[in-house]
């Protein structure tokens, strides 16, 4: 396209040159009365009308340079305008192809949806994932397309859509045209550019693959923790008929070291159990299954469990507690693992002779559980990560190395927040921590 | 206990571990004990002796626990038969059964320790 318009210039240069030399030759036959006879030269005798006639022929010549010129101008300027236009139009096409070339070949699929939420222009992706041909979804609706599972869901997003609200990275199940399971985070970006009846571009990040790792690992945990469960129970019950004595009295050492293995085993229990409530968790089969709960008496019932290593480290325990926090309505179960996680790390972590505090309080705030205790603290380094799987803080390492997993605050959130609350905690290192849970 | 007839308890349990501690536990503590290996082998000593009450692992191999109680459910004796299910975890159909059928119970062997299974056993056989 430059080198299109550069060859206008040069005719436009070229035609601008001719009419010049077209407009010099005819003046110059005009001039030629002038300076025809050589003898005025010689003589020098010009009368008042030869000289009126070559100022008349100056100015003419004059004249029809300039209206060529103004020509020149003006025809340069439409021809700059004609070649702008022109290289806007290849920049559009330019951006056109590549835009199309992006949205057809992208990895992600793309719809455009009409205002009912029907699909237009599914790119190449787009078919892929629903393993179908351009003819079978076009015009489909897309939040039909979702699975029965998620059919509350997608109708929810559906009415979000219809009212004009944007939608960002929900997951939903699909059946493809093949009937397979697929999993996407669906966004519609509501826009006005994709014609008149088009109201959205919607991506469907497919996250398949994803879903079914975590599913596979989530399989083998459960399944991990469970197989590990009924060996434990037989070390468990092994160690407890020889602490009986029913087959006979041991010697201090020798019930020392049967002890040992009991509590080792102990902690391999919770750990299978963390495990396996946290698989649970994630593959979503187990839910909250509200009761009327005494909190006051299943905290009391925690405090006994740890009485062993409350006495032994000599802890002093402080209890506030709340009549109003007698009769919640939540999961007993749920709130029993919560609990008693947040007092057997206070516990845990605790220098001996330290203090641990439970309070209940009711207030316009919510309903909350403090657990505060005089503890060892979270490094401040490492306070963004205690929610999250596999934690240790640096200093905790140091401290019980076999009894903890580094599971239990991950799953204390997951839980709190299955049953719609939500936990937080202040800690300073050396000084203590306090969590917080609002039910 | 000793005063009375000695009860008979039958233990299905694929695990031959757990089987033997459990053999030896009751056996100390005054019951006839009798063991099976799978679902299967269970349920025919169970309709062949008709023990006290029966111990009865849920994850077997052949046939689980369920199936096990219900063909006994079925049958004319084992309809009313004393049954203990044994759960590796909380089990919450085992949970519920229990609350429904008075002469069913549940142990959950990583939580309960050998006395109290023990406790569980003699709280079955005194209901009626």
């Amino acid at each position: 396209m430059r080198k299109n318009s550069i060859t206008k210039y040069i005719i436009t240069s070229l035609c601008i040159f001719l009419i010049s030399l077209s407009l010099f030759v005819f003046s110059s036959g005009l001039l030629k009365n002038f300076f025809g006879d050589p003898n005025k030269y010689i003589n020098s005798h010009f009368s008042a009308e030869d000289i009126r006639f070559f100022i008349l022929n100056v100015l003419l010549i004059f004249i029809l340079l300039l209206i060529s010129w103004i020509i020149y101008l003006l025809l340069s300027v439409e021809y700059r305008a004609a070649s702008i236009a022109g290289e806007e139009t290849e920049s559009i096409t330019i951006s056109l192809t590549q835009f199309t070339k992006l949205y057809e070949e992208s990895p992600v699929p793309y719809v455009i949806l009409d205002e009912a939420g029907n699909i237009n222009d599914p790119n190449k992706a787009t078919l892929r994932f629903f393993e179908a041909s351009r003819e079978e979804i076009e015009g489909q609706n897309l939040f039909y397309f979702c699975s029965k599972e998620d059919k509350e869901k997608s109708e929810k997003l559906f009415e979000y859509y219809k009212s004009d609200m944007p939608i960002n990275k929900e997951e939903l199940q699909f059946n493809t045209k093949k009937e397979n399971q697929k999993f996407a985070l669906v966004s519609v970006f509501l826009t006005k550019g994709f014609g008149p009846s088009n109201k959205g571009l919607a991506t469907i990040f497919d996250i398949t693959e994803r879903k079914k790792l975590d599913k596979a690992k989530t399989e083998f945990l459960s399944l991990a923790s469970h197989q590990l469960r009924t060996p434990t129970a037989t070390i468990k019950w092994y160690a407890d008929m020889l602490l009986s004595g029913s087959l006979g009295e041991f010697n201090e050492k020798q019930k020392d070291y049967i002890n040992t293995i009991q509590k080792v085993n102990q902690n391999m229990i919770e750990i299978t159990n963390t495990l396996l409530n946290i698989s649970k968790i994630e593959v979503g089969s187990i839910k909250p299954e509200k009761k009327l709960v005494n909190v006051k008496e299943l905290t009391e019932s925690i405090f006994t469990e740890l009485n062993p290593q409350i006495s032994e480290k000599n802890l002093n325990i402080k209890k506030q507690y709340n009549d109003k926090l007698k009769n919640v309505e939540i999961d007993p179960k749920f709130l029993k693992i919560v609990i008693h996680n947040l007092i057997s790390n206070a516990v845990k972590y605790t220098p001996e002779g330290g203090t641990i505090s439970v309070k209940f309080e009711d207030s316009s705030q919510g309903r909350m559980i403090i657990v505060s205790d005089t503890g060892i603290g979270i490094p401040k380094a490492e306070q963004d990560k205690v929610f999250s799987k596999l934690f240790r803080a640096e200093n905790a390492r140091n401290v019980g190395t076999s009894q903890s997993s580094g599971l239990g605050l991950y799953l204390v959130k997951s839980l709190i927040e299955n049953m719609g609350g939500n936990i937080e905690f202040s800690s300073i290192e050396n000084q203590g921590s306090t969590f917080i849970i609002r039910l | 206990m000793n005063q009375e007839r000695q009860k008979t308890v039958l233990i299905i349990d694929d695990d031959s571990n757990l089987r033997k501690v459990l053999v030896d536990k009751l056996s100390l503590s005054g019951f006839k004990v009798v063991g099976a290996g799978d679902g299967e082998e269970g349920l025919n000593k169970a309709l062949e002796i008709h023990p006290d009450i029966i111990l009865l692992d849920i994850l077997m191999p052949k046939m689980d626990g369920w199936a096990v109680l219900g063909s006994l459910r079925s049958d004319e004796w084992g309809k009313n038969a004393k049954i203990i299910m044994l759960t590796a975890v909380e089990d919450a159909k085992a949970v519920a059964k229990a609350v429904e059928d008075g002469s069913f119970s549940y142990i959950i062997k990583t939580e309960n320790s050998m006395n109290e299974m023990i406790e569980k056993i003699e709280d079955v056989l005194g209901s009626n």
